[in-house]
């Protein structure tokens, strides 16, 4: 199956507390390749200092670091993490197979677990990876090529209900060759399968006799006596809800060891608790400060803000099933009709107003400035409300007695949905309604309790249109599981029900080669496609702000890099504190 | 006596019990299960499916439930569906931490209200009164969050003078002084909600009382007022006080979400609402019953405070055959 994508898993924590507190989380398992993003984002100036600020003397070993969050861990079971704060602390106890450079190119690096970037035959249709010698879980056993193949067996069997199947599920065999070497071979070529490689593994000798519908139960993961690791620190304790520690494993088989002696990650009830706590220095680190707040706390000298728009994508989606409007009439059939929205909203006007600045407008579904952005080639929808009723007029729609266009009867009035307590969308449905109204078209914005909308709304695809982002889990620009008629609900992504065989069959070509050249020209005549024919109407690339406390110390290669998922921890291994 | 409390537990018993239906039916009705808060919407349908059965959470409610109440009746409060630990282990530590800072925001107000209350019942729209009186409408009309916030800002990051949240600081587990810096804050916030209300009630209720024929009379002998107001007035006046007292005793124990939250305190009202927002039946049904009971507890112990307090009141037969 395609890229995994997320839907915010830290509003999931927000959707009840959000309502007390304002504040729209943006923390998530986002992972995306470019760097270049910064620059893409005009004004974020006087708010993002330079990322190498905190380096201040040589690096010291000893200390502790206290980050935060506002939801607690689920399991940290590599085969069953699916939120967040569990991504966060798995982030520092286990190392991976490979991991992802700045640029988001697979790595092999220091505290990576394989020796090097894997062989990929000349076929594309299989994978070869070699583990380094010497690595080792925390219980002194070694890490062998039966932990890959034990997880990736794990993972691809769907009694034990991993979210990491759809990851594995193009993998035909997994094979040890001997113990330090794991052989893939794939169903057919899956060129976003390289991402995949970053990835935990667990230890076998530990969880070899746990069958997979239990794993899920299994005390691995949840108990931090049980859980075996294999990361530069190990888990030491969880109070529930409260804080974890981690400490500084003196086992470690990396040759570049962890500066930092202690990591603890507190527990805060919400954003705002935490922002506070950041302040008073109670907390050193938190990924995301509310945008409403960035000016605040940057006027505190000793916080370090890095601000940078991330892997994730605001959108607003039509419905193309026509069942879920008045008389069956589908509002959005017209292409015209779908370019003519996109040209009357005023997109910069949110990233300059709402986002301050802290963004980068989309026309496709790739991040701006990553190697399958199509650039020119896509097109650009700009804010002209004179195109956006003359599109509307050409296909049909003339304006009623009370202004709201019409066409056969219909009023050119739709619901738009989102999810209660995000603030940002909340702002941006207004910006929409007010938009839209000045073409003539009414728009009735409606805020539901996130789990309530994805539950009867979301994933049935019943709506009219919605206004929610999707945050990258990996930086491969593959999305066929979200725009291809193979995935309609309630088994796919594709909620809107959107259907384009040219397009259908562009994705499928995109991850069937492996040569990027070839790749770049596929994915540019999607994006010249898409932003055409627009299921969705893509409106910008945002980010959150990373914000750190004075006594955290980096070198500049290993600042925060907040376009990967969990980039506010980035080399932490090399990180130092300060008393 | 005894008769009609052993009734009186047995009807609490059959209350609660219902309360427990209702409140499974309730949580189940709301959308949105378990393993949707755990799981990105955006994961196949399959995992979604897989994981709900290893849980057991593809049962009908019926058999949720009747599982849920067998291993209640057993001393058993179930485990939590994302994580699987024991609800039993996360409820009492959380208990107690509620406990003691509605304890303490208790107690203070309690020592605070009443005498002020009494005292001010003497004195009507004196400067005491009207300072209380203005109190009041501050610690009815202030939204407890915002106050906290408020504290926070002056005292915390602004003075220094006090911690900003949390129980403990780190390291500090068990030191007492700690505890106790680290609880003005938050008792100052919850002291004025309580305060205003008892405060109300201590100087009505003795009002009412110094306005009765028998106080007239004793003070028509001659009885000195001091003697007319603790003597004659103030067991009297207690009674209604009692039975507030009595029926905010869950409180003590449920907590106060807001407070806890925007203090980052380890209670149980902080982590009601972060459960409730995550659908952890079995975490919520214990609260819930633990809830109950305390109600049912604080409503017995008003009856019997009020016997002791009040001769007049004899809890004995109620008229008629019970039904």
């Amino acid at each position: 199956m395609a890229k995994k994508r997320k839907w915010w898993s830290g509003l999931l924590v927000l959707s009840l507390v959000g309502v007390l507190f304002t504040g729209c989380s943006t923390n998530n398992t986002a992972t995306n390749s470019p760097n270049a993003t910064a620059e893409s984002s005009a004004p974020a100036a006087s708010e993002a200092p330079a990322a190498s600020e905190p380096a201040a003397g040589a690096p010291v070993d000893g200390g502790t670091l206290v980050m935060s969050s506002f939801s607690d861990i689920v399991n940290i079971n590599p085969l069953m993490i699916n939120d967040t704060s569990s991504g966060d602390i798995a982030e520092f106890v286990f190392s991976k197979l490979y991991n992802l450079d700045r640029e988001g190119n697979v790595k092999a690096e220091p505290w990576s677990l394989a020796a090097d970037v894997p062989e990929i035959s000349a076929d594309g249709l299989t994978y070869t990876v070699k583990l380094k010698d010497g690595i080792k879980w925390s219980d002194g056993q070694p890490v062998t090529a039966d932990d890959v193949v034990f997880t990736v067996d794990m993972a691809k069997n769907p009694e034990t209900g991993s979210p990491l199947t759809s990851q594995f599920d193009k993998v035909k065999t997994v094979e040890k060759v001997d113990d330090k070497t794991v052989k893939f071979t794939m169903k057919q070529v899956y060129a976003p399968f390289l991402y995949a490689l970053v990835q935990a593994v667990v230890p076998a000798h530990v969880l070899k006799d746990v069958k997979p519908k239990e794993m899920q139960t299994n005390p691995y993961g949840t108990d931090p006596a049980k859980t075996v690791t294999n990361g530069p620190w190990k888990w030491t304790s969880w109070k529930q809800g409260d804080s974890h520690t981690l400490d500084a494993d003196p086992n470690y088989w990396g040759e570049v060891k962890p500066h930092i002696a202690q990591l603890v990650y507190k527990i805060y009830a919400d954003q705002n608790t935490e922002v506070q706590a950041l302040l008073k220095g109670d907390t050193d680190q938190i990924s995301a400060i509310p945008v409403t707040q960035v000016e605040a706390v940057s006027a505190n000298k000793d916080i370090h803000i890095i601000q940078k728009p991330g892997a994730q994508y605001e959108y607003i989606m039509f419905n193309f099933d026509s069942k879920n409007f008045k008389d069956n009439y589908g509002l959005f059939a017209g292409q015209k009709t779908r370019q003519a929205i996109a040209h009357a909203l005023n997109r910069q006007g949110m990233v300059d107003n709402i986002l301050k600045g802290v963004g980068a407008l989309m026309n496709a579904p790739f991040l701006p400035d990553t190697w399958a952005d199509p650039g020119d080639a896509a097109v650009n929808y700009d804010y002209n409300a004179e195109t956006a009723k003359k599109l509307l007029a050409e296909d049909g729609w003339v304006a009623g007695k009370d202004g709201i266009l019409t066409k056969d009867g219909h009023r050119f009035s739709f619901e738009l949905q989102y999810n209660a307590g995000n603030s940002r969308r909340e702002q941006v449905a207004a910006v929409i309604q007010q938009n839209l109204k000045e073409v003539g078209i009414e728009v009735t914005p409606k805020a539901i309790d996130f789990a309530a909308w994805i539950d009867q709304n979301v994933t049935p695809g019943k709506f009219q249109a919605l206004l929610l982002a999707w945050s990258l889990n990996t930086p491969d620009p593959d999305s066929e599981s979200v725009f291809s008629s193979k995935y309609f609900p309630p088994a796919g992504q594709n909620s809107g029900w959107y259907k384009n065989e040219k397009l259908d069959q562009l994705w499928v070509d995109g991850y069937s080669t492996v040569d990027q050249a070839k790749r770049k020209e596929i994915y540019k005549e999607v994006g010249k496609e898409i932003s055409t024919d627009l299921p969705y109407v893509f409106l910008y690339q945002y980010g959150q702000a990373i914000g750190t406390g004075p006594r955290v110390h980096w070198a500049e290669e290993d600042a925060p890099e907040p376009s990967l998922g969990y980039g506010q921890y980035f080399h932490a291994i090399k990180w130092w504190v300060t008393d | 006596m005894t008769e009609y409390l052993i009734r009186r537990v047995l009807q609490s018993v059959l209350v609660i019990f219902l309360i427990t239906i209702l409140t499974f039916l309730l949580i189940h009705a709301a959308p949105g299960g378990p393993t949707q808060m755990m799981l990105s919407p955006g994961l196949s349908p399959e995992v979604f499916k897989q994981q709900a059965h290893n849980l057991g959470l593809d049962q009908p409610v019926p058999v949720q439930y009747v599982r849920w109440i067998s291993g209640l009746l057993q001393g058993d409060l179930g485990y939590t569906f994302k994580n699987h630990l024991p609800v039993a282990d996360l409820l009492w530590p959380r208990i107690g931490n509620t406990f003691i800072l509605m304890g303490a925001a208790w107690l203070l107000s309690l020592i605070i209200a009443i005498p002020w209350g009494i005292y001010n019942s003497t004195k009507v729209y004196g400067l005491s009164d009207q300072s209380a009186s203005f109190i009041s409408y501050l610690g009815f009309a202030m939204p407890t969050f915002w106050f906290g916030i408020l504290l926070q800002q002056w005292f915390s990051l602004k003075l220094n003078w006090f911690p900003l949240s949390d129980m403990h600081t780190r390291g500090k587990e068990g030191d007492i002084g700690d505890l106790l810096m680290h609880l003005v804050l938050p008792v100052t916030v919850l002291s004025l909600g309580f305060l205003a209300s008892y405060m109300k009630y201590a100087r009505a209720s003795m009002l009412e009382v110094l306005d009765q024929d028998y106080i007239r009379t004793a003070r028509a002998k001659g009885v000195k007022e001091r003697k007319v107001v603790f003597h004659h007035a103030l067991r009297n006046a207690l009674i209604p006080i009692i039975t507030i007292l009595g029926l905010d005793l869950p409180i003590l124990v449920a907590g106060a979400a807001l407070t806890e939250s925007v203090f980052n305190w380890p209670g149980m009202g902080r982590w009601f609402v972060q459960m409730a927002s995550e659908r952890e039946y079995s975490v919520l049904m214990a609260i819930t019953i633990v809830t109950a009971v305390m109600v049912v507890l604080g409503n017995l112990l008003a009856d019997i405070l009020y016997a002791i307090v009040d001769p007049r009141v004899k809890l004995g037969k109620q008229g008629g055959k019970a039904a």
